[in-house]
């Protein structure tokens, strides 16, 4: 047993005292010790086994007493005990200062260890031992760089001074040169072998940092031995274990952080590491438990840092998001800089986003971004917030890079296609079908959802084939399968039933009855409904109508399938069947802007003005006049309402026009690019006259129009069409009438035929016109109007070749068999006209009918005097080649008698000779002029003649030009009028039909030269009959640009082209539809 | 159950061509087309190398419907003006010029037997019977008209007739008008018998399956063709696919198939027993105005406003 002796003063006797057997009250050793003046070595070995022995008060009684001023006095000459005991103060200070958690005490222990210190160093200020004690108290502080300079005083005066080296190894350390340190702590070794088991600790850490794992270990490894008990080894090389991230490392490394709580439940790195360990476990109490203590035993930023990040995820995991968010911030509050310690800012972003705190997650992900700028999850998250921030572009960008680090990552491409999916369909198609080819490689399911979104994408591309197979993956296996084989299964259905074909659910009962079972899971309804709308746009509408009614029989709320079936039938013409629909849709819910948009549209093509505004005004205050639908619904009803009225009331007609152009231009606003509204806008400033505005308007329209499946605008073709009509491009209008035609109708729309028909009237390309009118007749038999235009067409053909100068005898024979044909047209009309099978007037016809016979009558004549004519010509010509002939032979003749004899003669003969052939010429000339081939340039002749008459007439004054212009207008007039269906009677119509007759019966009393003359007639003619309707005269100009647009614009054509505007509407009405499911299915994924 | 583009003749015509029809085998040729267009002209073709045999004149205004006599001997052309003109088919000599005015002239067709000539009379709501020997019209079988209606109603017009088929029995013959109603009447009796509902658009053509008196096929503008059971007044089935109007129907002479043609520039083969669309001809370039099956089956021809005639082969 150790023993210290004291020696009794002034005797050779000392007192024993054994080191175990140390008294409790430390006063006994004490008074022992100043009686005997003891050594003061000896006082600190005492006070060190007190230490030793956890008896702290009593150590620190012995070397306060030890160091007070007396012992000073009495032990003056004796410095380095002094000194000793002074610095044994001060490490005591120093550790209680460094373990205490209280801020103030804390400052206070080291306030006082600093005195002791400083008291020791002015006994000696050389002494190594108080410099390391210093420089330990420093470092305890905290205060790094001063304790280097205290070790380095030391290290220069004893480059061996171990504790010195241990101290500059650990500044060396905390500055983070471990191979410094390294250095430090192998000379300390080196010097002090069989030193304890914390060098070996600080190698092993040095180690560790410095990535030698393995020598680490070994190092933590002899610690141990060296010390079994030492905690900070043991939890090193759990953590080690842990790290080596393996089932059995994580089991010995959990044995191991567990010996180390046994040994020392204090240990905050262990109680970390077993909280996390606990986390992972699930046992969520555990984790508070420990996390709890380990904060209340340390005050190390790290440390706690890494406390209260367990505390959050554990309460995160638990969905106590306030409580987590809290830790979270606790922890994030305990770094320093972020890249220490990042995972509590990604905690903190995540409930933040939770709880919908969208600016702070951003800048917390932001922060993990800064240290891993390609972490997936982290960008992604930060896509979402973009996204939720309405900063497209930017979360684009962020997702774009997610899924270009990691190719594999499906979410991170559904994510992108759903964002692209408004912007860019292209690319939002190629992520989703990247996400899908992951999936399926993955072995996963494919979400509906994503199916459909492909399936959409791909049908709004055109790409239908695509889309369907797309649609068909999304819907799997199906009742719907079976229905739609189930078309090659007999459904007879009664005939007169029929009508309600698309009402009809009998389809299902009866299934049902078969003992199948009908049956639609709710997230496969609007796939269905898309995928029979694609089947719509492919034409299949009987399995596209099965599909809605099969929606319809499971759902019934499901207004969309009523309207689309309520479509079909419409453009089946089935309106009954289309209004009770729209009806049913009503029933679901009375204010559905566009089940009330249809039904206006219905309504009004059966002719009922006055309900179909208030259904469209109850559509728009439906949506708070939002709906531009709605809204543009009732400005074509003003539109129309202006043109319709047959009276022409011009006041009524303005307001209606403003009314209008304050509607469209409504629209506008509120959707700057809805090509209907500017179409409308453009049709409105046509009508005003404004047709370079209008022509830039529509031309726009079209551009834009040009690109969606869902987007289909003839009417601005047409528009178009009709501008430049108006402004006398006719073969731009022409081509346009006809591209539209064949783009948007298949040929198959008469109304438009009827359009090109007028173009070639007015462009007096009279057998285009007509052919065009045989193919509206032909398209809309029963549409007899198109057969009076064509009698008209006919009548104005031949009128024109019979006042042309020169015509040949096919030209006229030709006339005359038109002239049969608009006589036999005009006949048919008005013995039809006896069934009232057409609105005309039969008085009307047959003004036409006589006209034409006469026209005929006169023809014929033509036809005889242009055959005889034609006959002279031959016979002359004959005679002259016969002449010639003969002339030729005498000639030979007489050259063979008298070539030899008559040389003199020769040259009297040559200059007969010549003039013969000249006379040959002019003959020749004369056929060649009744000959078709020199028919143009006689007609400009004629053309210019008639300009040389116009002239003359001007000059004769301003009120004949006038009078010209409208005798001219009487053909458009009529021509107008036959496009009305309900003919009225004008007088100045039959007047122009007089205006025919007149000259022309004139032309039968005169002979052939009267082609001249006739001009001038007719120019008298129409002199005269436009004092009739003078007052006519000053509108015409007007009336003409009106009825230029105005074919497209009365009433019957007008309706059409509602109906086409509409219709167009109801199909983009889809898309928007097919929109919001798109976005239901995103919401879908957002839950998920 | 497929056709096979075996020849096509473009611009047969100068114009569109909006009728055709096989006209059948005599003992001293094989069958031949007949093609009616809109350049007043009707054409004879022999089938099996598309050559032109003969251009017969004579119409004014676009021919719209042809047909041929079962015997092969005389055929019938109609065009806009509303004649018929009647004539021998391996001479061209007329034979008749057939007008009942003011009765318009639409799709034609003669009885199986021969002995008499349907016509759809257009606005007269009407379908005309001539008889073939002594050219007279022997009947008017007039769609009654709907009751509360007065004779001024403009909807009257709706019943304009455009198409016409008889039954394969000669007992029976349906017709075809604007409105989409179908008629059908006993021409033993010469009564009307009861409409048949579905369409609300033109209906174009109309034919008979040759196998089965009760069933017919209708074409309309509503882009369907409809199967009906024409006794039974019932609907059979309803196809869709054209994307626009229909405008021409034809049976196999085997009853497994129609074919149709439509403004969508499509050639359609359909099959009877899959109610579907199997085979879909995009050779022509516009609407296609007539199909028809050779009558002894294997052949199918098309003609379009592409001005073109295509010749298929079915099998």
């Amino acid at each position: 047993m150790a023993c210290v002796y004291i020696p009794v003063q002034n005797s050779e006797e000392e007192v024993r005292v054994a080191l175990d057997q140390l008294p409790r009250d430390a006063s006994d050793i004490l008074d022992i010790l100043k009686a005997e003046q003891a050594p003061l070595d000896l006082w600190l070995i005492i006070a060190r086994e007190y230490f030793k022995q956890g008896k702290v008060e009593q150590f620190r009684q012995i070397l306060e007493e030890g160091s007070s001023p007396e012992i000073d006095e009495y032990y003056a000459d004796v410095r380095y005990e002094r000194i000793a005991i002074l610095n044994a103060l001060g490490v005591y200070y120093t550790y209680l200062g460094k373990i205490e958690t209280k801020q103030r005490e804390k400052e206070e222990h080291f306030i006082l260890a600093t005195q002791y210190y400083n008291k020791a160093s002015r006994i000696d200020m050389h002494e190594p031992s108080t410099w390391v004690g210093k420089g330990q108290l420093l470092l305890a502080k905290g205060e790094v760089e001063q304790a280097s300079s205290a070790f380095k005083i030391v290290l220069e005066a004893d480059r061996d001074n171990v504790p010195a080296l241990l101290g500059q190894a650990c500044v060396e350390f905390n500055r983070g040169r471990y191979s410094d340190s390294l250095e430090f702590y192998k000379r300390a070794l080196q010097v002090h072998p069989s030193c304890p088991g914390a060098i070996r600790l600080g190698i092993g850490l040095c180690r560790y940092k410095l990535g030698q794992l393995g020598k680490a270990r070994q190092a933590f490894q002899r610690a141990l031995q060296l010390d079994p008990e030492n905690v900070e080894a043991l939890v090193a090389l759990a953590v080690m274990d842990l790290q080596a991230n393996e089932a059995a490392g994580i089991r010995k490394g959990m044995e191991k952080m567990q010996r180390a709580f046994e040994i020392y439940p204090y240990c905050a790195m262990a109680l970390n590491y077993l909280a996390n360990h606990f986390f992972f476990t699930g046992q969520h109490f555990l984790v508070e438990q420990l996390t709890e203590t380990a904060l209340a035993v340390t005050n190390h930023g790290p440390t706690k840092s890494h406390s209260y990040y367990n505390l959050a995820r554990s309460y995160h995991s638990k969905g106590d998001y306030e409580k987590a968010g809290l830790y979270y911030m606790a922890s994030v509050k305990e770094i320093n800089k972020p890249h220490e310690f990042i995972f509590p800012y990604y905690g903190l972003g995540q409930v933040q986003l939770k709880l919908g705190d969208f600016r702070s997650a951003l800048t917390n992900f932001e922060k993990v971004l800064e240290i891993y700028p390609d972490n997936c999850e982290t960008l992604k998250a930060l896509g979402h917030i973009y996204v939720q921030l309405g900063q497209i572009e930017k979360a684009q960008e962020l997702l774009r890079k997610a899924a270009k680090i990691d190719p594999r990552d499906a979410q991170a491409f559904i994510d992108l296609g759903e964002l692209l999916i408004s912007s860019d369909t292209g690319a939002a198609l190629d992520a989703f079908k990247t996400a899908r080819t992951l999936l399926k490689k993955a072995g996963e399911e494919v979400p509906i959802e994503v199916l459909n979104n492909i399936g959409v994408i791909h049908f709004e591309k055109g790409e239908f084939e695509s889309a369907h197979q797309s649609f068909k993956d999304a819907l799997g296996d199906g009742i719907w399968l079976t229905l739609l084989d189930s078309k090659t299964k007999t459904n007879v259905i009664d005939a007169s039933a029929s009508m309600l074909q698309f009402k009809d659910m009998q389809l299902f009962h009866r299934f049902e009855n078969d003992g199948n079972h009908v049956e639609l899971p709710w997230n496969k309804v609007t796939v269905l409904f898309n995928l029979a709308r694609l089947l719509e746009q492919i034409h299949d509408t009987v399995a596209a109508s099965v599909l809605y009614r099969l929606i319809l029989f499971k759902h019934q709320d499901y207004v969309d399938a009523y309207l689309r079936l309520a479509a079909i039938a419409k453009a089946r013409n089935n309106l009954q069947l289309s209004i009770e629909l729209v009806n049913e849709a009503l029933k679901v819910n009375g204010k559905y802007p566009n089940a009330l948009s249809m039904l206006g549209d219905l309504e009004l093509k059966n002719d009922d003005w006055v309900k179909a505004k208030e259904t469209f005004r109850a559509a728009s205050d439906a949506t708070d006049g939002k709906d531009s639908y709605a809204t543009l619904s009732l400005g074509n009803w003003n539109y129309f309402a202006a043109l319709r009225n047959e009276k022409r009331a011009p006041k009524l007609e303005a307001t209606h026009l403003e009314k209008a152009k304050e509607l469209y231009t409504r629209v506008i606003v509120q959707h700057t690019s809805n090509l209907y509204a500017a179409n409308g806008a453009g049709v409105v400033l046509a009508e005003k006259g404004q047709f370079d505005v209008s022509k830039d308007l529509f031309t726009q329209v079209q551009e834009a129009a040009s690109g969606s499946v869902f987007v289909q605008m003839p009417d601005v073709w047409i528009n178009l069409a009709h501008v430049y009509f108006a402004q006398g491009n006719f073969a731009l209008a022409m081509k346009m009438y006809q591209n539209c035609l064949r783009k948007f109708y298949y040929n198959t729309d008469a109304q438009i035929l009827l359009y090109l028909a007028r173009t070639h009237y007015e462009a007096e390309q009279w057998q285009d016109c007509k052919k065009s009118l045989l193919r509206a007749i032909h398209l809309a038999p029963s549409n007899y109007t198109l057969r009076f235009d064509a009698g008209v067409a006919m009548q104005k053909f031949s009128a024109s070749t019979l006042q042309k100068t020169r015509r040949t005898a096919d030209e006229v024979r030709s006339t005359v068999a038109e002239l049969e044909n608009a006589v036999r047209v005009f006949s048919h009309l008005s013995a039809a006209s006896n069934l009232h099978l057409h609105g005309f007037d039969e008085k009307k016809i047959n003004t036409h009918v006589e006209y034409c016979k006469h026209l005929l009558d006169a023809a014929k004549i033509h036809r005889e005097a242009a055959e005889r004519e034609e006959q002279q010509n031959r016979q002359r010509q004959e005679a002259a080649r016969q002449a010639a002939l003969a002339e030729e032979a005498r000639r030979k003749a007489e050259e063979q008698k008298k070539y030899l004899l008559e040389k003199r003669k020769l040259e009297d003969e040559q200059k007969r000779l010549r003039q013969q052939e000249e006379h040959f010429q002019r003959v020749k000339e004369q056929w060649r002029s009744s000959t078709p081939a020199s028919k143009r340039r006689e007609r400009s002749e004629n053309d210019d003649d008639e300009v040389g008459h116009s002239e003359k007439r001007r000059r004769k004054g301003g009120k004949r030009r006038k009078k010209d212009k409208s005798s001219r207008s009487h053909y458009e007039t009529e021509y107008a009028e036959a496009d009305m269906m309900d003919y009225r009677e004008e007088p100045e119509d039959e007047d122009a039909s007089m205006n025919y007759r007149e000259p022309i019966g004139q032309m039968n009393d005169q002979d052939d030269d009267v082609e001249e003359n006739a001009n001038d007639r007719l120019a008298a003619a129409g002199l005269e009959d436009s004092d009739v309707d003078d007052e006519m005269a000053p509108s015409i100009t007007a009336a003409r640009r009106r009825r230029a647009l105005s074919e497209s614009d009365d009433d019957e054509p007008f309706e059409r082209q509602l109906r086409d505007n509409t219709d167009e509407l109801q199909d983009s009405d889809g898309e928007l539809r097919e929109n919001d499911h798109k976005s239901n299915g995103g919401a879908a994924l957002d839950d998920d | 159950m497929k056709f096979a583009g075996l020849k096509s003749v473009e611009n047969a015509h100068e114009e569109s061509v909006w009728a055709v029809t096989w006209v059948p085998a005599t003992e001293t040729r094989p069958a031949l087309l007949l093609t009616g267009s809109l350049d007043e002209t009707v054409k004879l073709w022999r089938p099996d190398d598309m050559q032109l045999e003969r251009t017969n004149t004579g119409h004014c205004l676009g021919v719209v419907s042809v047909a041929a006599h079962p015997s092969g001997i005389i055929a019938a052309s109609a065009s806009l003006d509303s004649f018929v003109r009647v004539f021998d088919v391996d001479t061209n000599a007329s034979i008749a010029t057939l007008e009942a005015s003011p009765s318009e002239v639409w799709q034609m067709q003669f009885d199986p037997k021969g002995t008499t000539l349907a016509v759809a009379g257009g606005g007269s709501a009407s379908v005309k019977l001539w008889d073939t020997a002594t050219w007279n019209l022997i009947a008017t079988l007039s769609i009654p008209r709907p009751e509360g209606l007065k004779p001024t109603d403009k909807s009257s017009s709706k019943k304009f007739v455009l198409s016409v088929a008889w039954s394969p029995d000669g007992r029976r013959i349906a017709c075809g008008s604007m409105d989409g109603t179908i008629s059908v009447f006993d021409v033993t009796r010469a009564k009307f018998l009861h409409h048949l509902e579905g369409h609300f658009m033109p209906v174009r053509s109309l034919v008979y399956s040759p196998v089965d008196p009760r069933v017919l096929f209708s074409a309309s503008d509503d882009t369907h063709v409809h199967m009906y059971d024409a006794e039974g007044k019932s609907l059979v089935t309803a196809m869709s696919g054209h994307a626009s109007w229909v405008l021409s129907v034809d049976a196999s002479p085997d009853g497994a198939a129609i074919t149709t043609g439509s403004s969508d520039r499509t050639v359609k083969l359909w099959d009877l027993n899959m109610r579907a669309a199997m085979q879909s001809m995009t050779n022509h370039t516009d609407q296609v105005w007539g199909v028809s099956f050779r009558p002894l089956g294997g052949r199918v021809v098309s003609v379009s406003d592409d001005k073109s005639i295509s010749l298929y082969e079915y099998s």
